[in-house]
């Protein structure tokens, strides 16, 4: 049992520890921390994407719908009735899994799969982005600065980075642990074929529910911190493009992969950001631009994304470890 | 207060007109599914890219946007074909998801590329032949939307005869049917692929220039207009012209009666909770058969 655990754990904890050291490397320059913190909000975001994208092939492209939802939810209670994100997130991805058992429960029980699935949730978004300009107004709201543990809100990004370096941990290892456990192996065998994965007794409705409750979950635990990030919400947080973005980190990454998708969602972060410092006044989008590019070019040449090298890079490190073949 | 009845006489009117024009949007992408089983998801965005196009040469030949669908439909077909022989081709066969994920891709270059070119600000063609109302009493009519109403009925119902009534038409009904038997009997499918794939994103470059004679374009009318198309096939079911112009109606007048009654905000909220609804209850549409 305890190589079964170490093998999720160990991971998770390679990459808090490198994570960590990176506001050393970078001597506290808060330009780089915030820029990490993003790349690793984006990261757990993809990660969780991968449950329902990866393993169970649902072609989900809300996730901003998720985030949004609980994330204005927890920074509301918090400047409204001073109620600490501590209680929020939890609140926010209470509420995020209540959307998505609204939303999957017919989707699912009426076997909506596919380019109608993928609709769906694009829909949602929209659905929610214009409500939230009814409910919200269309201006921005910038959150009143306080400081502390209790609002999880500090003058520097650091604490911050490393809480989200634990939920990004987190997300790891449910990832590595799903995919080895037995609903890792029912989400898969939907994903190649639901059909035959009904006629061997699957309860493909029930495993496909729970993958897509699971990632609103924690897409709406993240919520908090992203709009903490971005030190702005609005009706603009409902994202369509943004939730597009998410589903391309995973299929780029190579779906179902759990290094690939943490690979591409950092490389596509840097890139990003390299081209917006360098070329965003000039150019704006040509980062996006790239990446539907991008997209293409692996959707046609390399459908298994960068899983494939990836994974020999994970198997190398792994007999390194253990000192064997692995 | 409640709007006057003329007021939503008047939206109905609106809409009804829109939803031809949709009918028109949503041809194309219903046979590129219909008969290729290609998920186009950068369909909208067609529109979108034609729309800028049609803004450009408007306004530097001074000339009224419908004229200039004689320049976009044939660049459209040129630009189709080689799309799908750059990028549909080598996923057909392919899962779903990734043929999904391309045209997502695409989808996705063209919107960041409009971003890129021309800022998110609204652009419209000033000059517009049409660009006056007919009051008839009771509503009054825009002239231009009429017309692109009643040239998007006359195109739709065009490609339905041409589908029906000719030989092409029965070749590109074969191959949806079933491409392999189709091909058997002589019938060359990777032709009526580059046909049928041409000719739909034509049809975008033909409803672009319809759009342009009222409508504005930015780079985000491409995510909606995409996802409304969709709204209409699924509504709508495959197969028949008289679904397609059905939904397409209902779409267009439920959006204008949002607008009118609720708020221009949430004039695509409305029809998309209905297009979720219709999935749970009718997955083969409210007009497809069973």
């Amino acid at each position: 049992m305890r190589a079964r655990i170490s093998s999720f754990v160990l991971p998770a904890l390679i990459v808090v520890v490198a994570g960590a050291t990176v506001p050393f490397l970078v001597g506290f320059n808060q330009y780089y921390v915030l820029l990490a913190l993003q790349s690793v909000i984006i990261a757990s975001i993809a990660l969780a994407w991968n449950i329902i994208g990866g393993y169970a092939g649902q072609l989900d492209l809300a996730s901003f719908a998720y985030v949004g939802l609980g994330g204005i939810l927890a920074t509301t209670l918090m400047t409204e009735y001073n109620i600490t994100p501590w209680v929020g997130m939890f609140l926010g991805a209470g509420v995020s899994a209540t959307l998505a058992f609204f939303i999957g429960y017919p989707l699912f029980r009426f076997g909506v799969k596919g380019v109608w699935y993928a609709l769906s949730t694009a829909a949602l978004v929209v659905i929610l982005h214009e409500v939230s300009i009814m409910v919200l107004g269309s201006f921005d709201y910038y959150i009143p600065f306080v400081e502390g543990w209790y609002y999880l809100r500090f003058r520097t990004w650091e604490n911050l980075y490393y809480f989200s370096l634990i939920i990004l941990a987190f997300v790891i290892s449910l990832n590595l642990y799903i995919s080895r456990s037995k609903v890792g192996y029912y989400l898969k065998a939907i994903r190649e074929d639901e059909v035959a994965a009904e006629a061997v007794g699957i309860d493909i409705r029930k495993y496909k529910l729970l993958a897509l409750m699971t990632y609103a979950s924690i897409l709406g635990f993240i919520g908090y911190i992203y709009i903490v990030s971005q030190r702005t919400f609005s009706y603009k947080t409902f994202d369509s493009s943004l939730s597009v973005y998410i589903a391309i980190i995973g299929i780029v990454g190579g779906l179902g992969s759990v290094s690939g998708t943490f690979t591409a969602a950092l490389i596509l972060k840097v890139v990003e950001e390299y081209l917006r410092g360098y070329l965003g006044g000039v150019l704006p989008g040509l980062h996006l631009l790239l990446f539907g590019v991008l997209l293409i070019t692996v959707g046609i040449l390399r459908p298994e994304g960068l899983s494939t090298l990836t994974d020999a890079l994970v198997k190398k490190v792994k007999a390194r470890i253990w000192g064997g073949a692995p | 207060m409640l709007p006057s009845s003329n007021l939503i006489l008047q939206s109905v009117l609106d809409g009804v007109f829109l939803g031809f024009l949709y009918s028109l949007m949503a041809l194309g992408l219903s046979l590129v599914f219909g008969v290729m089983g290609i998920i186009n998801f950068a369909h909208g965005d067609f529109i979108m890219l034609g729309s800028y196009l049609v803004w450009i040469l408007a306004n530097s030949l001074r000339s009224d946007p419908s004229l200039m669908s004689v320049i976009t439909v044939p660049l459209f077909f040129t630009i189709g074909a080689a799309i799908y022989v750059a990028i549909i081709r080598p996923v057909l066969g392919k899962e779903p998801l990734i043929q999904i994920a391309v045209t997502v891709g695409v989808g996705y270059v063209l919107q960041n590329l409009a971003l890129m070119m021309f800022r998110a600000e609204p652009r419209a063609v000033q000059i517009s032949y049409l660009n006056f109302y007919v009051n008839l009493g009771l509503v009054s009519v825009h002239t231009a939307k009429l017309t692109s109403a009643l040239l998007s009925l006359f195109i739709v119902l065009g490609v339905h005869y041409l589908l029906t009534k000719t030989w092409v038409g029965l070749a590109i009904r074969a191959t949806a049917y079933d491409k392999e038997i189709a091909s058997l009997m002589g019938i060359n499918v990777g032709k009526i692929f580059l046909l049928v794939f041409g000719l739909g994103i034509s049809l975008t470059g033909l409803a672009a220039s319809l759009w342009m004679t009222f409508g504005q374009a930015d780079p985000y009318i491409g995510s909606s207009f995409g996802l409304l198309t969709w709204v209409i096939i699924a509504l709508g079911g495959l197969g028949g012209v008289s679904g397609l112009l059905a939904s397409s109606i209902i779409v267009g007048v439920i959006q204008s009666l949002t607008m009118t009654l609720v708020s221009p905000s949430v004039s695509l909220a409305i029809p998309y909770i209905v297009f979720i609804i219709v999935l749970w209850f009718r997955p083969q549409g409210l007009f497809g058969k069973g």
